[in-house]
């Protein structure tokens, strides 16, 4: 029987979770085939930054440059074709709301997450775009790119970058602490309803991209699918939402996969 | 009248925005940066310059720096820029300059010297009023671990260090001087343009908090005057104790 994708997806998370560690470390050691943080970094001669910062930076400015350009291909080609999967698969703030997930239900605590209903993810949607637009909104006003104040995976690596480097942290740590602490009362609240860098992410869905997909008609109703989606979703319908971030807990908790294939991601 | 002042004054405020422009004294931003409000705008915080950065010169900002939290700074009184030029072409959003390769084109700030201190400036003060203090001594560290002596830098009858308009602003002076509190002080590029102070600037004129900044800082004027001024008068007052002859040369009759 094949591995689980959570498998995979661990592996993926924790050598990322690694990663911001060791990049530092290596650049200590003058290696500088990979550097940079989560806002932005080189790999070999390849630029990667996060679109939303430089998005961000942009309207600020009012300024573009090829480089600009140049270093959010790479993230929205990356989105385009396998959705949403920084956020699941390498966010290294995703991977330690996924612990407190554990360490809740291993304490016995409620993990009070919202009840699927139909009109769920369309209001979740509605809130986190206009929160986004009002975070553009108050970074225009001020004209400083504040967004990146509260973007979890940037603040982690630099953070971390900052550790490793010189021995302390700044205060943007406490931000991070602050949003992660109240992950123990409000189920997956930040992913699912304010990250802003995983909302201007999931603006790039492309239909074509892999989604998670009903492949066979009629399944047995367990509706477990549901019950495990973490962005309390419905997996069987709402597969091309920009909510899916291509986890693929769903597909390991079907029990019709184990038969036949019923659940999978599929590139249409 | 009065309401034409006001309406001036409103226009003043509103136009200059409250959360670019920090300054601060000996604080300034990595080599090739934009204008400040510029640089505010373009950077988004992603500690590239502070990762590549082989002195660990540049730091990332604190809360203390308001909402230029996670910006990158140099403290020139803990460690300055050596000017080694790797920063500008890291930057992914041109917040640095990335065509700028030649240290002696950067522009980061201004080395001012404050005559009161600079222990230079008190031993020729001394040798003029022939007492001493008991504390004099030649120093010429600023002079001596300037990247550009003679140019940035020079002494003035070979005793009095005087900045000229080559200087960087790398700050590495201000990090050797070493009498304490600094006697050769960095003010950042834009600090003493007064239109550009934004909310902070406002705020600690209002409560005289950074009283350091705001007595020696009089605008861009004051160091260009400072600049501008050599250390001695027309001439100097030195009262010698043997008679001088100035139509005599001395050396043509020995």
């Amino acid at each position: 029987m094949a591995k689980p994708i959570k498998t995979y997806r661990r592996i993926a998370q924790i050598s990322t979770l690694m990663a911001i560690f060791i990049i530092p470390f290596l650049n200590v050691w003058e290696i500088y085939f990979i550097k940079g943080t989560f806002y932005s970094m080189d790999i070999g001669d390849a630029a990667i930054a996060d679109p939303l910062a430089v998005f961000q930076s942009i309207v600020a400015s009012g300024k573009l440059n090829a480089y600009m350009i140049g270093s959010v291909v790479i993230p929205l080609a990356l989105m385009m074709l396998l959705g949403r999967v920084w956020c699941s698969w390498f966010c290294p703030y995703y991977l330690l709301t996924e612990w407190i997930e554990v360490a809740k239900k291993k304490l016995g605590m409620n993990l009070k997450k919202p009840a699927y209903d139909k009109q769920y993810p369309s209001r979740a949607s509605k809130f986190r775009f206009i929160f986004l637009l009002l975070g553009l909104l108050a970074m225009m006003v001020i004209g400083v790119p504040v967004l990146n104040l509260i973007s979890a995976p940037g603040i982690l690596s630099s953070q971390a970058l900052v550790i490793v480097k010189f021995c302390y942290v700044t205060f943007e740590l406490v931000i991070v602490f602050a949003i992660l602490f109240m992950e123990l009362f409000y189920y997956r609240y930040w992913c699912r309803l304010f990250c802003p860098t995983g909302t201007f992410l999931s603006l790039f869905r492309y239909k074509r991209g892999m989604t998670v997909y009903k492949v066979k008609a009629d399944c047995s109703m367990c509706h477990s699918c549901v019950n495990t989606c973490p962005m309390v979703i419905n997996p069987m319908a709402d597969g091309e939402s920009l909510h899916c971030n291509n986890c693929g807990d769903c597909i390991d908790v079907c029990p019709d996969n184990k038969k036949e294939e019923t659940l999978k991601f599929t590139f249409k | 009248m009065a309401r034409n002042r006001f309406t001036e004054k409103l226009g003043k405020v509103l136009n200059t925005n409250p959360f670019k422009n920090f300054f601060k004294l000996n604080r300034m931003r990595p080599p090739g940066a934009v204008a400040e409000k510029e640089f505010m705008e373009l950077c988004i915080r992603c500690a590239r310059c502070i990762e590549v950065c082989p002195y660990d010169s540049i730091h990332r900002a604190d809360l203390f720096d308001k909402l230029q939290i996670g910006t990158p700074y140099i403290y020139a009184e803990t460690r300055a820029c050596y000017l080694c030029m790797k920063c500008p072409s890291v930057c992914p959003t041109g917040a640095l300059n990335p065509k700028l390769t030649v240290d002696s084109e950067v522009r980061i700030g201004i080395a001012v010297i404050n005559q009161d201190t600079c222990l230079n400036y008190l031993y020729y003060k001394e040798e003029i009023e022939g007492v001493s203090q008991g504390y004099a001594q030649l120093c010429n560290t600023c002079n001596n671990v300037c990247p550009f002596t003679d140019e940035a830098i020079y002494l003035e009858k070979f005793i009095l260090p005087i900045v000229t308009d080559k200087c960087t602003g790398c700050g590495i002076c201000t990090e050797k001087c070493p009498t304490t509190p600094k006697s050769i002080n960095i003010y950042p590029i834009g600090m003493g343009v007064k239109e550009e102070g934004g909310f902070y600037s406002r705020k600690n004129k209002l409560h005289g908090k950074t009283e350091e900044i705001t007595e020696t800082l009089h605008g861009q004027d004051l160091i260009d005057t400072k600049r501008r001024m050599t250390s001695f008068g027309s001439k100097d007052d030195f009262k010698y104790n043997v008679e001088i002859k100035e139509d005599e040369d001395v050396w043509q009759n020995q």
